[in-house]
């Protein structure tokens, strides 16, 4: 049976883990486009990024667009490991696999 | 579903005394935790579609300005060929802006459901559908010929919005209201009204590639 993951199961994080993973093979989103995908405050939002981000899950990338500073986050390749077992758990509970 | 805190969501228990916390969800957290799931990345994919859909509205708008400024100034014979042209340069316009996000779908290795021959294909329909409208009505007004492709994007806009994605909706009935106040309201100057309606269009394209 698959794991579940605590860390990733938490609502705002499993929606941010949900949004990362759907975009990891195009350009990671802006701070602001997570926002509006997970609906977030930008405090929560931020605070759920580092923890997944300390966990090894999410990667934080700071640049400049001209001069305007730009956060983004992707997707890590344990991060997507971890979500895809994570969903797993989630799909075998639904349908009642042991 | 509710954002609720760690302590409530996630249940630990004791495995023979081992000390060892594991997770255990019931069913019904677990249905809520993947329908969430299934909620966002419907969320992402639409704003995706936004980012994507708002330059091809742009370069629409600007054909739109362009046939309806075409239909206020040339004669009534020449409009069709008018209409060609500028349809053609749409469409080839729209997929080269679509192209982009057609290869990242298929670099990710997903369907990519042959969207640009889609996108073609919706055109050709719409193409015909006025065509042989116009064919099957003749209308005596050419006021008729002005206001009813802005009725019918129109309509296929709102038609989008209540199936796909929300915004569309706004549009379609932007240029719903748009059409049918310069029908009944300016019909003297409809192509010009028409052709100035397509700020409506370009601010609309701004507002989706923004989302």
């Amino acid at each position: 049976m698959a794991k579940a993951d605590d860390l990733i199961h938490q609502p705002l994080r499993l929606k941010i883990m949900a949004a990362l993973y759907a975009e990891r093979d195009r350009d990671p989103p802006e701070f602001s486009r997570l926002k509006a995908i997970t609906q977030a405050t930008d405090g929560n939002l931020g605070s759920h990024l580092t923890a997944l981000e300390k966990a090894g899950y999410v990667e934080i990338l700071k640049d400049h667009v001209g001069k305007r500073p730009r956060t983004r986050a992707a997707v890590s390749a344990a991060g997507a490991k971890a979500f895809r077992e994570h969903v797993a758990y989630l799909r075998e509970l639904v349908e009642g696999i042991d | 579903m509710t954002e609720l805190s760690d302590e409530t969501t996630l249940h630990h228990r004791e495995l023979w005394g081992s000390m060892e916390d594991v997770m255990v969800l019931s069913k019904t957290e677990a249905a809520a935790a993947l329908a969430d799931i299934q909620e966002t990345t419907r969320r992402g994919a639409t704003l995706r579609g936004y980012r994507i859909g708002g330059p091809i509205l742009m370069l629409w708008s600007v054909i739109w300005m362009l046939g309806y400024l075409g239909m206020g100034l040339l004669p009534p014979h020449q409009w069709g060929w008018a209409w060609l042209v500028l349809d053609t340069v749409g469409a080839i316009g729209s997929i080269v802006l679509a192209r982009p996000a057609e290869k990242a779908v298929q670099a990710s290795g997903a369907k990519a459901g042959g969207a640009t021959l889609k996108m073609i294909g919706g055109m050709a329909v719409a193409i015909v559908f006025v065509m042989s409208t116009f064919y099957v009505l003749k209308p005596a007004d050419p006021a008729a010929y002005l206001a009813f492709p802005g009725l019918m994007v129109g309509t296929i806009y709102a038609a989008v919005g209540v199936f796909v994605a929300r915004r569309y909706l706004a549009i379609g009935a932007v240029m719903f209201a748009l059409t049918m106040i310069g029908f009944y309201a300016f019909p003297e100057v409809l192509a010009f009204w028409m052709a100035s309606a397509s700020v409506g269009l370009f601010v609309s394209g701004v507002w989706l590639a923004r989302a």
